[in-house]
């Protein structure tokens, strides 16, 4: 595979965890213009770990996990109570304070002799883990596909389960949902918290990937990205996001067919595609009637 | 230290001005017309950079560019309007804020929001352009303070924005057309409102509104970056949320308060400080908001 | 001519933080340095890149260009380059091709005498690069 294409493939797999991110709390019912926060605290956490206090990779990416999920539980236990727009401002406020704090990181530790760790808005270079374990381009694409792989076979196993319809449910109907007893609320956080937690994994893979992160990388229109890749694709199954972003990093930039104009072209596309399927290409109709045909259940 | 605090704040009603004339504009978006319109700010973007590939092709006269960079976001908004409102408008009507339908023409906006984005940056592609700044000369002296012209000036442009649009809204038939439109509009296009002119009218109004805070924008600052978008959107959010949503009168309040506040933490702690300090403040306002759903439902 | 934007001290010691890197023993960082001129085609441009470790020329050394956005990551792709050795120690050549104007991160995943991947930022504005001091 030549480097193009690995580097294509690459980006497709890291920007599908943050696709996936507002996928979920798409489901859920709430729009968020604030998961590349996450992804950022997990790219920082992770370089942290493995740059500056030298852990390797699994666990640094746990690590990153467990931070992104209780930033996000905590942006959301001020803010779930609001709904549509003003949720999508709370995360937007929290996304870019997240960003400046970033900005405001200065922490350097001693290592080999060398001054490593976050420095501001300079950056947090030297996150060389992958690169000193050997690890060549074409390796670390299978290890991020591997991890992602294993996240959407989780959310497949999910969807078809009691807890996937409830979260539907929530999403699509909420006062119906509150009449039958289901804590919207608890499920609510609980969605928050583990859609932080797998753009912080994505975020931590990307470190890693790129060796060197900086506030900049982790500005709105990264989790805008995100968000149309879901909305595009699909909210019907988590393969939906995939879809939404190998359209358009995948065949649109790849291609390099509309270089220059690319932005205009997906733009467009979404645009008109939402006056027609307003859930995406893979929605929930499509999804039922395949499944449904290619399982001959029910 | 006084002389400090007051020339701060001198400099803060200057700007504040400009964030009221955004917030004017945002509150007609969001909180009179009830849209979710992302692109709002990128149409005004547009607007300015038009003025500016005119600026730098010939020497126009200021009010002429103002002229431009209305008609120019309003052109943007048409497109806007077209694009992301109109088609989802009869599915709108039923469901609330949060329909189906509200959120796709929301993120339809922000999509067409990516294009304005790269429409922009393919027709200038720098960073960084120059604009004819407001005013010329030395500031006004008042004591020990330096008052500069643009501060009468856009406190002049607001406080006119302000009337005309309540006058408009609630003493003119097009604003209680509007208002129809917006509360009741099965009942509107039955009593023989011609539903979509009305709202594409109320959309151009709001445009044009931006556009004159986007002139006053780039004029002040003097230039012009691709992130005016982005920008534009975020002041004139926060200063709408700090006056409380669907005020107009608010709306002016919250732009000076925006202002003031901004110049008073990038005096004290740096302009990273000024940026975290408006953000913390929309969160905590929407934080409280939350609260006191909480507490009602 | 940019000057280096490379921000690793010169004064480094080994970079062996795992055994299962190859040898040499003491990998010392190499610093490096960009200068690019634009063709008649638009955003594509031919750069020179001068490598040097501990104060000398660093030749025979294998490197692949790649380039992101700070500001949009994971958005461009942009094919890698291998840069062909110049005629001055420690030189090599290679061309460019962006897609648009703005600060782009270079990087340099260099093998041979030095395993090392070194980003420097730069400002691509349709004329030259000029390094980015933030």
């Amino acid at each position: 595979m030549d480097g193009y294409t690995v580097g294509v493939l690459t980006n497709i797999g890291l920007f599908s965890f943050l696709a996936l991110s507002a996928y979920v709390l798409l489901v859920a019912g709430e729009l968020s213009f604030g998961q590349q926060a996450f992804f950022g605290v997990g790219a920082y956490t992770a370089g942290v770990a493995t740059a500056m206090f030298g852990w390797p990779l699994a666990a640094a990416t746990a690590a990153a996990m467990a931070l992104g999920g209780l930033a996000a539980l905590l942006v959301g236990l001020s803010t779930l109570r609001l709904r549509g727009l003003y949720f999508a401002m709370a995360t937007l406020a929290a996304a870019e304070m997240a960003r400046i704090l970033f900005e405001l990181l200065r922490w350097q530790r001693e290592v080999n002799g060398e001054r490593v760790g976050p420095d501001g808005a300079q950056g947090f270079r030297g996150i060389r883990w992958v690169f000193e374990h050997g690890m060549e381009a074409g390796g670390f694409l299978a290890l991020i596909y591997g991890v992602l792989s294993v996240l959407v076979t989780a959310l497949l196993v999910l969807e078809r389960s009691r807890l996937g319809a409830t979260l539907r449910a929530v999403g699509l109907d909420p006062e119906q949902a509150a009449a039958v007893g289901i804590d919207i609320h608890r499920i609510k956080l609980g969605v928050v918290s583990a859609a932080g937690a797998v753009a912080a994994l994505g975020g931590a893979l990307y470190a890693h990937h790129n060796t060197y992160v900086e506030p900049r990388n982790f500005d709105i229109m990264l989790g805008v990205h995100a968000l149309a890749y879901a909305l595009v694709g699909g909210l019907g199954t988590a393969l939906g996001p995939l879809l939404g972003v190998a359209l358009d990093v995948g065949v649109l930039e790849g291609s390099q067919v509309f270089a220059g104009y690319r932005m205009i072209v997906f733009g467009g596309v979404v645009a008109l595609l939402l006056v027609v399927r307003p859930r995406g290409l893979l929605d929930e109709q499509i999804v039922n009637a395949l499944t449904r045909r290619g399982w001959g259940l029910r | 230290m006084l002389a400090d605090l007051a020339q701060n704040t001198l400099d803060g009603l200057g700007a504040g001005a400009s964030y009221a004339v955004l917030a004017l504009g945002f509150t007609l978006v969001f909180g009179v017309l009830r849209l979710a319109n992302l692109a709002y700010g990128p149409a005004i973007m547009l607007g300015a950079y038009a003025a500016t590939w005119v600026s730098l092709h010939a020497p126009v006269p200021l009010l002429a560019l103002a002229a431009i960079t209305v008609a120019g976001s309003v052109a943007a908004g048409a497109y806007v309007e077209r694009v992301c409102f109109a088609p989802h408008r009869r599915a709108r009507a039923g469901s609330g804020p949060a329909g189906a339908a509200a959120m796709a023409a929301m993120v339809a906006s922000f999509a067409v929001w990516m294009q304005l984005e790269e429409a922009a940056t393919l027709a200038l592609p720098r960073h960084l352009y120059a604009f004819p700044p407001l005013t010329t000369g030395p500031p006004l002296s008042l004591g020990p303070l330096a008052l500069r012209m643009e501060t009468p000036i856009g406190l002049g442009v607001a406080a006119a924005v302000c009337a005309a649009l309540w006058w408009m809204l609630y003493r003119a038939r097009f604003g209680l057309a509007v208002r129809a439109v917006i509360e009741r509009p099965a009942a509107a296009g039955l009593s023989g409102i011609d539903v979509s002119r009305v709202s594409a009218a109320a959309f151009a109004v709001a445009s044009s509104v931006g556009g004159v805070g986007g002139f006053l924008v780039a004029a002040t600052h003097g230039q012009v970056t691709p992130h005016l978008g982005m920008w534009t959107t975020l002041k004139g959010m926060l200063a709408m949320m700090i006056g409380g949503l669907g005020s107009l009168p608010g709306a002016v309040a919250g732009g000076m308060v925006l202002g003031v506040l901004e110049s008073h933490s990038q005096w004290y702690l740096g302009p990273q400080a000024r940026d975290l300090t408006a953000y913390l403040l929309l969160f905590a306002l929407l934080a409280w908001r939350s609260r006191g759903l909480a507490r009602r439902g | 001519m940019g000057s280096a934007v490379n921000h690793v001290r010169p004064w480094l010691a080994a970079t062996a933080l795992a055994a299962l890197v190859a040898p040499p023993a003491h990998a010392q960082r190499a610093d490096a340095s960009l200068a690019c001129r634009a063709t008649a085609t638009a955003h594509v441009y031919d750069c020179v890149l001068t490598l040097s470790r501990g104060g000398k020329p660093l030749q025979g050394a294998g490197v692949v260009v790649g380039v992101d956005m700070p500001s949009m990551p994971l958005a461009h792709s942009v094919a890698p380059v291998t840069a062909t050795p110049g005629a001055a120690p420690g030189e090599y050549h290679f061309r460019l091709a962006l897609e648009m104007h703005g600060e782009w991160a270079v990087k340099l995943r260099l093998s041979g005498p030095v395993r090392d991947q070194l980003i420097l930022h730069y400002d691509f504005d349709g004329t030259r690069a000029s390094p980015v001091r933030r």
